[in-house]
């Protein structure tokens, strides 16, 4: 009988061990991305004061090429280069096959829906995105579309005439599924 | 008691378990649209197309039908393309179960019209023309959940080339480049998206040929088609097709029947009107001396011709390079941004350079805008050889905004040389292809897929091999005044016919025929039509209105008095009813039915991306995993809470030792 209850309160123990891990885990996610914007506020000034390709930190692959800011929602975020899942943790990437960041051509940043991305829900229509560039620039841009887009059928478009920006992240916003087909794409022109 | 109990425990592992379960995904939702704010689904489209084929005359009725699923009062925006040469002469707005008729304006008047109406409330459409195979419907107050459509109708004269008749209709465009010459980039670049469960089309064409066929077929759509006492009803075997790639139905005469000739007549207000086609003699394997050729490649790498546009065009260029033979020359010039040529002059097509040019080819990307003059411009003006005739062959999809500019380029830059264009792509700028060709002198071919491109590139290698009928000069009878156009007949190619549209004022007399003459390699050639034997045929007259404003508005480009030109074009287009540059078509209702205090959102229809394009690169994840783990970790807790309970209302039994 003991034995009985015993294993039983084994069980309450590993599914509470199972749910705090995964709610640590959860909360990890978010935590390391918030963590990581703020670390990357130095590397973001050696990048402006003329550092090739300044590293956040020491084993990084990644370095920032621009300030993202959308002042309607309050936001302020480094682009770190690249689109890896790696790179996407710490800060929206800019994907290194699209053009350069205030370019003429298609400018390509990707974030999470449910961290640095998570205010695309909210960006409407004619709303300004700016960019900044480590070279000092501030480039503006205007929201012109912000489509649903199937990642199966869908690919991003890298040859448009004049300078676009296109910010990419997962649809639906509240979905679990982290591998979910759908993207949510706002597509900004320069003004 | 006890079996309580048990139902009890029973139902809490069965919450538990729902708990667990509740932590996965739902399924994913489907698209939407967001205008103004909040969501709400997209402004519909889908399309069903009629084609009514009567020798070489197509009326074609297309009913573009907007539903609107949101809850908000719309304006419907699409803009889309149609054949090079449509001459668009008629639009219904279908309300229910009534309709308006569109009447023609001048393009402001009916603007202005179709504005006041929108004001007031009132159901109304209007059609627009933004390039000659570029149009635009807009559609004002549709109620949220209605369904409106928009007819609209247009002629054709259909294209006889190589023993074959076709008739094409595009679906969608590939984003068409512009720079800052492009004024009206917004009008010509509507949003495109990957993939919809709406722009479906539904299609049927009725071939009444006028001759036995050997052949009717559709080249990238499966068909059904129906013979019935010699004519034919051809239906897309897939009802709802996807509208990203055009559409192309062709017929072919059994050998014995080919036509060498074909006249078609409209009489409209006591003029007669005609449209006439001639073939020239077949000059296949004449003995020749042949012409050594100097031919230039021009080959479109932008970021456009990505996926199997570009892997179409290598092939192309591939295939046509090494059927060069020993004494012609060749280069090949790429060009996205920026322009490259593989030699900085021709070069001898041996076999080294031959292979040099294969591999140069077969390394293209494509990638960056559409910069075209610099291509074109080092084409022309690469030193020339008089021993040799320049062919430049221009593969590209022609998705550029300033057309108008290259015709006048290549007009002016032309000389001895000969553009061809080959267009490629599911969905290629049929304008630019023919314009451009015509500009050219030369000649144009589509290749829309890969397995086509040895059929075209080898008929294109015919028309480049073999010699033209030259100096065509048309005799028409004498004491009849007579408007025809094309007014200077180019050069012809292997397989290509004279079609000429006419409106003879006074009439022909009984017994009178045209009378068409040139120079073959053969000598002279002379081959009459008579005129007083032609077929009836609705729509000619229209056919000769459109080419008539086709040639005003290229008079217009060279530079020639807008005013006085415009007026002309206005002229002629409100007599025959057909939209043009100018002109537009309008219809509106009586009766406001929107109430005063709705407000009326207004969406840009969008476009299908041509299939196999823009497949430029995937998208990342761009997800994490902690909204479902925050759940799951929250589910497994709740499981243990519930077990804990289920453990301790079980205690009354072990408590008894």
């Amino acid at each position: 009988m003991r034995s009985v209850t015993r294993a039983r309160y084994g069980a309450v123990a590993a599914l509470l061990a199972l749910g705090f891990w995964q709610l640590g885990q959860g909360a990890y996610i978010p935590a390391k991305a918030w963590l990581a914007q703020e670390l990357m506020q130095h590397a973001w000034l050696r990048m402006t004061a003329g550092d090739d390709r300044a590293a956040p930190w020491p084993w990084a692959d990644s370095w920032p090429v621009a300030r993202l800011s959308a002042p309607a929602h309050d936001v302020e975020l480094i682009v770190l280069s690249g689109g890896s899942g790696r790179t996407l943790a710490f800060a929206p990437g800019h994907l290194a096959a699209s053009a350069p960041p205030g370019a003429a051509g298609n400018s390509i940043i990707a974030g999470h829906r449910d961290t640095h991305f998570a205010f695309l829900r909210d960006v409407a229509i004619g709303e300004r995105v700016n960019l900044e560039t480590p070279d000092g620039r501030k480039h503006a841009y205007e929201v012109i579309g912000t489509n649903v887009v199937d990642s199966r059928r869908g690919s991003l478009v890298l040859d448009t005439d004049g300078a676009f920006l296109t910010l990419v992240t997962c649809y639906p916003f509240d979905a679990l599924d982290a591998g979910g087909p759908l993207r949510y794409v706002i597509t900004a022109r320069r003004l | 008691m006890q079996t309580n109990k048990t139902d009890v425990r029973s139902w809490l592992w069965v919450l538990a378990l729902v708990c667990v379960l509740k932590a996965w995904p739902a399924d994913a939702q489907e698209l939407r649209w967001t205008t103004g704010q909040g969501y709400t689904t997209a402004t519909a489209l889908d399309t069903a197309v009629e084609m009514q084929i009567n020798g070489l005359v197509a009326r074609v009725a297309v009913r573009q039908e907007f539903q609107n699923d949101g809850n908000e009062w719309t304006e419907g925006i699409y803009v889309f393309p149609l054949p090079d040469r449509a001459a668009v002469d008629r639009m219904r707005l279908h309300i229910g179960d009534r309709y308006i008729e569109g009447e023609i304006r001048e393009k402001e008047q009916a603007e202005r019209e179709y504005e006041q109406a929108k004001r007031e409330g009132r159901k109304a459409s209007l059609v627009r023309q933004e390039r000659a195979n570029l149009f635009t419907t807009q559609v004002a107050n549709v109620a949220p959940g209605e369904l409106v459509v928009v007819e609209i109708e247009y002629l054709e004269d259909l294209r006889f080339e190589d023993g074959q008749f076709s008739i094409r209709l595009p679906m969608t465009l590939a984003p068409r480049y512009s720079n800052e010459d492009v004024d009206d980039s917004a009008a010509i670049t509507p949003v495109q998206v990957m993939a919809s469960r709406r722009h479906r089309i539904t299609l049927e064409a009725h071939i009444n040929a006028g001759m036995p066929l050997a052949l009717v077929a559709s080249r990238y759509h499966p068909v059904s088609v129906r013979e019935n006492g010699g004519r034919y009803h051809v239906e897309l075997a897939i009802p709802n097709t996807p509208m990203d790639h055009d559409f192309e139905l062709i017929w072919r005469p059994v050998p014995s029947a080919e036509p060498r000739a074909m006249a078609f007549t409209e009489t409209i207000d006591g003029e007669p009107y005609h449209l006439l086609m001639v073939m020239p003699p077949d000059q296949r394997d004449t003995a020749l001396a042949r012409v050594p050729r100097e031919m230039l490649f021009v080959v479109d790498t932008s970021g456009s011709m990505h996926g199997v546009s570009m892997t179409q065009a290598k092939k192309a260029v591939r295939l046509a390079i090494e059927s060069l033979r020993p004494g012609d020359l060749f280069n090949v010039i790429e060009f996205d941004s920026y322009t490259s040529a593989l030699y900085p002059y021709s070069m001898p097509a041996n076999s080294v350079n031959v292979g040099q040019a294969v591999s140069f080819v077969q390394a293209l990307q494509a990638d960056g805008g559409t910069e075209m003059r610099p291509a074109l411009k080092l084409a022309f003006e690469s030193p020339a050889r008089d021993s040799h005739l320049r062919q430049i062959v221009f593969i590209t999809d022609g998705s550029v905004g300033y057309e108008d500019e290259m015709f006048s380029m290549i007009e002016r830059k032309l000389g001895n040389a000969r553009l061809f264009t080959v267009g490629i792509g599911s969905a290629p700028n049929s304008l630019f292809m023919r314009k451009a060709a015509e500009a050219g002198r030369g000649s144009y071919t589509f290749i829309s897929v890969l397995h086509e491109v040895n059929e075209k590139m080898s008929a294109l290698f015919r028309k480049l091999e073999n010699p033209q009928v030259t100096d065509i000069e048309l005799a028409w009878p004498s004491g009849v005044q007579v408007d025809a156009y094309p007014s200077v007949v180019p050069d012809l190619y292997l397989g290509q016919p004279i079609t000429v549209r006419t409106r003879a004022l006074g009439g022909f007399r009984p017994g009178d025929a045209l009378y068409v003459s040139g120079n073959s390699v053969a000598g002279a050639w002379r081959a009459g039509v008579p005129l007083d034997a032609s077929a009836s045929a609705k729509g000619v007259a229209a056919l000769w209105a459109r080419a008539r404003i086709g040639e005003l508005l290229d008079a217009e480009r060279r530079g020639g008095d807008t005013s006085l030109l415009r007026a002309d074009i206005v002229a002629t287009a409100l007599t025959h009813r057909l939209v043009s540059k100018y002109t537009s078509l309008v219809a509106v209702d009586k009766t406001p039915v929107r109430p005063a205090g709705e407000p009326l959102a207004s969406e840009r229809v969008p476009n299908l991306m041509p299939y196999g394009q823009g497949a430029l690169m995937g998208f990342p994840a761009t997800a994490t995993s902690a909204p479902a783990l925050r759940i799951m970790g929250a589910g497994w807790l709740l499981a243990a809470l519930l077990l804990l309970v289920m453990i301790r209302t079980s205690r009354p039994r072990a408590q008894r030792y």
